[in-house]
């Protein structure tokens, strides 16, 4: 009993992690990989242990076509949001003298995460549509005489929605690794003879690194997993691998060939991961 | 002791009181929006003591997975045609006691001759609604009405199509190719309809997923002609003073037909029975030929609770309208191949 007691403390500390990893993670994907095995079979499915699903989607062209288009979107979809929220950082970290400023800035990027994610697509409809407001803003000014449909249910709305979206996760990373880099670091650059430009390629980029990654990650592994913008804002040719999974679970009634597209999936995102951690480690030792 | 003995009778007062709503009890039915609209479930709830919880589905597709995941939940459901054999075959549903259902033999025949709703001669869905899936277009887009699928294909029309992103736009690749027995469809004939649909697909704006999409991409100006739940969008579009007409192509158009099934067990038979006599009853079938715009199933229910206008316009007196309609048809082990093939379109 003094055992127990004593030992209480220790054992949950490991215990509820364990429990959780088991609960949450293991026994749900140790479904789904049990399901990916499983065989389609009129009304529903059997099971069984076959490999039909998986040489399905790698031999039927639909699903390498679909995932190709994911893997494109997600990518663009980081590298907008990159290109877009490092300057921002930057300037928030370096540049902006007012602490209230700053404080407001960061929380303009955060707010929007605490509105519904479904509103925040669907409030891309009302902008980009024929009749929407930036066609109305862009006849206003003369720009064009006839309502545009090029803004709206193709790709360039998914990655515009999506970027939108899953922006607030490249911000913050790439602000906090930014943060962490003394000052001196980069008066010590120009000290030795560097111009600014140079003493941001060498000194500032490299150690903003580790957020980078993480941002790239972030945003690239929820872009990869979405299925709600593509249904909003995507056209005729904006299914994405979620999409198909979706309907596999639901239309097409086949949970194991849905099953093994989420394996694969998985696959995909964990390397991803992976890769992106090794890089944030080799950064830190860089940097440190 | 007095002060027991009257406690004792406030409790038993209160519990007689009580006692006809607890007795009836609720049930849950997972339907289409309309089916369990309050302007007419609460005079049924009223009269019946049943109170009924809905819970409402977007497609047809969305009954299995509901019914696997949560089995046990509901007690009434009511898939389309196409769907019905299905929940037969899964086993979620029971044989219906037609006898206990009044106005049975009022359906139409040609209802009650359908394959989907029966097993090893036990009916297991009771008709309920039906319609067409018809084709619209906005008024002011068009000088020449049209009158063909082709029209859907029209390159002068592209980026202002819309088609429903459903199993159902084989149906339709399919018609406008030639082959009109869309419910047995050939691998050859399945591949040409496919194609049909990728050559179609730069020219659509939008696939539509559910009807509130349907209306909203009319009323924002981004499509002018599609597929529709006729008597559905259109009606909710003229509430929002968007003009548009529903046709039928030259090249025919699938009809559709809802029916209420008993989920397996359900410990709710009582209400469950109620409920299916109210919906067949005046009451349900005017009040969703009133909130949906969709046809009714009982004729004679119809005939007494419609306006000559509305019995009319619903095609109620219109056997040839019926008749000349393809009804669903469940797909059994070919509903796989349609499904894939329609999957592939939107993989292009």
């Amino acid at each position: 009993m003094n055992l127990i007691r004593r030992n209480l403390p220790g054992a949950l500390v490991v215990g509820i992690p364990v429990l959780w990893i088991a609960l949450f993670m293991l026994l749900p994907y140790g479904i789904i990989v049990t399901y990916s095995f499983w065989l389609k079979k009129y009304p529903t499915f059997v099971p069984a242990f076959q490999f039909g699903n998986y040489v399905t989607i790698f031999t039927d062209p639909q699903y390498l076509q679909v995932f190709l288009r994911t893997l494109k979107i997600s990518i663009l979809v980081s590298i907008a949001s990159f290109l877009l929220a490092y300057p921002f950082a930057y300037y928030l970290v370096f540049r902006c003298r007012s602490a209230a400023l700053r404080t407001w800035l960061y929380m303009a990027v955060i707010a929007p995460l605490w509105v519904s994610y479904l509103l925040r697509a669907y409030i891309w409809k009302t902008i980009l549509g024929t009749e929407g407001v930036l066609n109305s803003f862009l006849i206003s000014v003369g720009i064009i005489d006839q309502p545009s449909d090029i803004f709206l249910y193709n790709q360039f709305a998914m990655v515009v929605t999506l970027t939108y979206i899953f922006i607030p996760f490249m911000v913050m990373p790439i602000y906090t690794a930014l943060e962490k880099i003394p000052v001196n670091l980069s008066e010590a650059s120009a000290d030795l003879g560097m111009g600014p430009w140079r003493s941001f390629w060498h000194v500032t980029l490299p150690l903003s690194l580790p957020g980078v990654a993480a941002g790239f990650t972030l945003t690239f592994c929820l872009s990869f997993g979405d299925f709600i913008a593509p249904f909003l804002v995507g056209g005729p040719d904006g299914n994405l691998i979620a999409n198909v999974i979706a309907t596999q679970f639901g239309a097409a009634l086949n949970w194991p060939l849905g099953s093994a597209l989420a394996i694969v999936m998985l696959v995909v995102v964990l390397t991803i991961v992976s890769l992106s951690d090794r890089m944030e480690r080799k950064g830190m030792v860089g940097g440190h | 002791m007095r002060k027991t003995i009257l406690t004792t009778t406030a409790l038993g007062a209160l519990l007689l009181g009580a006692a006809p709503v607890l007795a009836e009890g609720s049930i849950n039915v997972l339907t289409w929006e309309g089916y369990a609209d309050p302007s007419f479930i609460s005079t049924f709830e009223e009269q019946s003591g049943c109170k009924v919880n809905a819970t409402y589905v977007g497609s047809n597709d969305d009954f299995a997975p509901k019914m696997m995941a949560g089995g046990g939940v509901y007690d009434l459901i009511t898939p389309s045609i196409d769907t019905t054999k299905l929940m037969i075959d899964l086993d979620f549903v029971e044989p219906l006691d037609t006898a206990m259902i009044e106005g049975w033999n009022d359906i139409y025949p040609k209802f009650l001759a359908l394959d989907g709703i029966q097993k090893d001669g036990e009916y297991y869905g009771m008709p309920y609604s039906w319609g067409a899936i018809a084709f619209m277009y906005r008024d002011d887009a068009f000088t020449t009405p049209p009158t063909s699928i082709s029209d859907l294909w029209r390159e002068d029309l592209k980026g202002k199509i819309s088609l429903w992103d459903d199993k159902s736009a084989i149906y339709v690749a399919a018609r406008k190719n030639g082959d009109m027995d869309i419910y047995n469809l050939s691998d050859e004939q399945i591949a040409a309809a496919q194609a049909a649909l990728v050559e179609q697909k730069p020219l659509i704006r939008k696939y539509w997923a559910t009807a509130g999409e349907l209306v909203d991409l009319y009323k924002a100006g981004e499509v002018v002609i599609s597929n529709t739940w006729a008597g559905y969008q259109s009606s909710l579009l003229a509430a929002e003073g968007v003009k548009v007409t529903e046709f039928i192509p030259t090249e025919g158009a699938e009809g559709w037909l809802d029916s209420w099934m008993v989920v397996k067990d359900t410990p709710n038979k009582e209400c469950a029975y109620k409920f299916l006599n109210m919906q067949l009853s005046e009451l349900g079938q005017c009040g969703v030929a009133n909130v949906n715009g969709y046809s009714a199933a009982n004729a004679s229910a119809a005939k007494s609770c419609m306006t000559p206008e509305q019995f009319a316009a619903l095609h109620q007196d219109d056997p040839t309208y019926l008749d000349s309609l393809l009804i669903w048809t469940p797909l059994g082990d070919r509903f796989e191949t349609y499904t894939n093939a329609w999957n592939a379109v939107k993989a292009q």
